[in-house]
């Protein structure tokens, strides 16, 4: 249970929010590398806390993100021309460059210096892994690029899809930080999807519906372990690492790539996933890359063209009662990404978190609204950097594991739960 | 898929659901959550005299060291959470009882332990086995954010 205050303080992100200004201390994804593919590509149209930009690649390759509106009446530049060394507005052909600089104003005189004053706001954009990131804070604070491993490895190791929510962030991050739901909701995909079937941990899993959980603080964020009951009185432990401020790694299944998602605030009331999968230490096989490019695993199957799954809620998320009955699916709605967000979006835009009723086991979504609230009020008080803006904060893994009753998964999995490139990550 | 296609205009309310539309939902009262919070050592007992200063719905605080464990167990007739308070010198003993005492009558089990992770590892490996929710924290606040967040 929050209090109104509290819940929309965490769930704001338009510009001058307290919760806003967090985001704008942190790189976050601004678009999937795929929507800009070549230099002079048609410029792609980016809402991202609430701003409306303008993505586009220059004839030089270099990336920009600026604002959408021309300087001169307010048109969107979306309609604009892409040509050399800038965007050029398709109303009177005022030119801007990546940084947001007016180059051309056609209307004045050939010697008028007028262009040199017109500039729109413009943020970094940088592409790293399948990502292009950006930062729109201050740029006196601007910290070093992202490290998140699945970004750092090989092109030929990871993969990355992109997905609409109708749901605020919050409600939507909170479904990577709650364990608790997998047993349950996603019942069917451990046995069945490709991505998932066939581990040890998957028996460990449906045979103890019951975990027990641990929360532990970390230096960007926390990590969250379940436990499970394993052979001769050991614990199977499940671990997810949390990076703040929308972060999240599912833990391992067997040789299966390891995936996660980053939760970016589209606006108050919609939010962009970005979906990845990667193995640290071996290229993806061709029938993984397949199988994720389907929507298996945690990716979605979208609509060709868009990135609006096809489950979606004007379909009422293309519910199969009979599957449901026949136990293929828990809910019925196809996909371990769209089961989630079906029932997220259920929640309304923005869920009313003053009429919840958490359980204990809810301690990890509990800790993690208080490190965002407790890092919210620190900044904007104090100014102080919130956790997980460190590039170091990045460089963390999940792990899944079977200990001895007696020990801590955190201090056994230290090394674990560190990003080591060319090492395997610890699954069972 | 097999079930056969519906009219869409059937999921019209749920797609016009607004922010404004949540207030109304889950119109009813909500009841608190009666929590029994059990210091397990001298330092957690000093962190639950602050919390309990508190305005509590219903939750009610002990020190293990306080009180004989026969009046731990009546209180447990109408709590449906203990909620476990500790730092390094956590009584694991008292611990193990109470998790008992608490498997007996369906009572869910959590755990607080305060410290850094090095410093508290002995209470975690204690509590590990009879808290069903486990949290090591330094930070005090989180004993009150919690039982708030479970309307204690």
């Amino acid at each position: 249970m929050l209090k109104t205050e509290i819940n929309e303080l965490l769930t704001h992100t338009g510009p001058g929010t307290p919760m806003g200004e967090l985001f704008r201390r942190y790189w976050i994804p601004a678009l999937h590398a795929e929507e800009l593919p070549e230099n002079d590509c048609p410029p792609v149209r980016v809402k991202i806390l609430s701003e409306r930009l303008i993505a586009f690649r220059d004839s030089e390759g270099k990336y920009g993100l600026i604002d959408e509106f021309c300087a001169h009446r307010g048109v969107s530049l979306w309609f604009g021309r892409v040509e050399e060394r800038g965007i050029r507005c398709a109303y009177h052909g005022w030119k801007y460059d990546v940084t947001g600089q007016c180059l051309e104003v056609p209307s004045e005189p050939e010697n008028s210096n007028f262009c040199s004053k017109v500039r729109l706001t413009a943020y970094p954009l940088v592409k790293v892994g399948d990502i292009l990131w950006t930062y729109m804070g201050d740029r006196e604070q601007q910290p070093g690029l992202p490290e998140f491993e699945f970004a750092q490895v090989p092109a030929e190791q990871t993969y990355t899809s992109k997905r609409w929510q109708e749901s605020n962030w919050l409600q939507a991050l909170e479904g990577g930080i709650d364990s608790s739901h997998v047993s349950w909701l996603h019942s069917g995909g451990l046995k069945s999807d490709p991505l998932f079937k066939g581990t040890k941990g998957n028996e460990y899993n449906l045979n103890d519906l019951r975990p027990f959980f641990e929360v532990a603080e970390a230096d960007g964020g926390l990590f969250v372990g379940a436990r499970r009951n394993a052979e001769n009185g050991n614990y199977y432990w499940r671990i997810t690492p949390y990076v703040m401020p929308s972060f999240t790694l599912v833990p391992p299944r067997g040789d299966h790539p390891v995936h996660g998602h980053f939760w970016v605030p589209i606006d108050d009331e919609n939010t962009w996933v970005y979906t990845f999968d990667y193995h640290p230490t071996r290229s993806l096989t061709p029938e993984e890359r397949q199988a994720m490019i389907e929507g298996h695993g945690v990716h979605s199957r979208n609509i060709p063209g868009t990135y609006r799954p096809m489950e979606n809620k004007d379909v009422d998320y293309l519910i199969d009662r009979e599957a449901q009955k026949r136990g293929e699916t828990f809910s019925g709605v196809r996909g371990i990404a769209q089961q989630d967000a079906s029932l997220q979006e259920s929640m309304g835009p923005i869920v009313d978190r003053t009429k919840e009723r958490l359980v204990s086991s809810d301690t990890g979504i509990i800790k993690a609204r208080q490190k965002l609230r407790k890092a919210v009020e620190a900044l904007r008080d104090e100014g102080v950097m919130p956790p997980g803006v460190d590039p170091a904060h990045h460089r963390v893994r999940s792990a899944a594991i079977v200990l001895p009753q007696e020990q801590s998964f955190i201090e056994a999995c230290r090394d674990d739960l560190r990003a080591r490139p060319g090492v395997a990550h610890t699954s069972v | 898929m097999t079930t056969p296609q519906r009219p869409i205009l059937l999921n019209s309310c749920a797609r016009a659901a607004t922010a404004e539309e949540a207030r109304f939902r889950i119109d009813r009262p909500i009841g608190g959550r009666a929590a029994l919070v059990l210091a397990l050592d001298d330092e957690a007992a000093d962190v639950v005299d602050r919390v309990a200063e508190k305005p509590w719905r219903g939750a009610r605080f002990f020190h293990a060291g306080d009180v004989p464990f026969s009046q731990l167990e009546a209180e447990l007739a109408d709590a449906d959470v203990a909620i476990m308070i500790a730092t390094a010198d956590a009584d694991g003993e008292v611990a193990a009882a109470l998790a008992r005492a608490c498997a007996e009558r369906g009572i869910m089990t959590a755990g607080l332990i305060l410290g850094e992770q090095l410093e508290v590892a002995g209470a975690v490996s204690a509590l590990r086995p009879y808290a069903r929710n486990l949290m090591v924290t330094s930070d005090e606040d989180d004993v009150a954010e919690v039982l708030t967040a479970l309307r204690a």
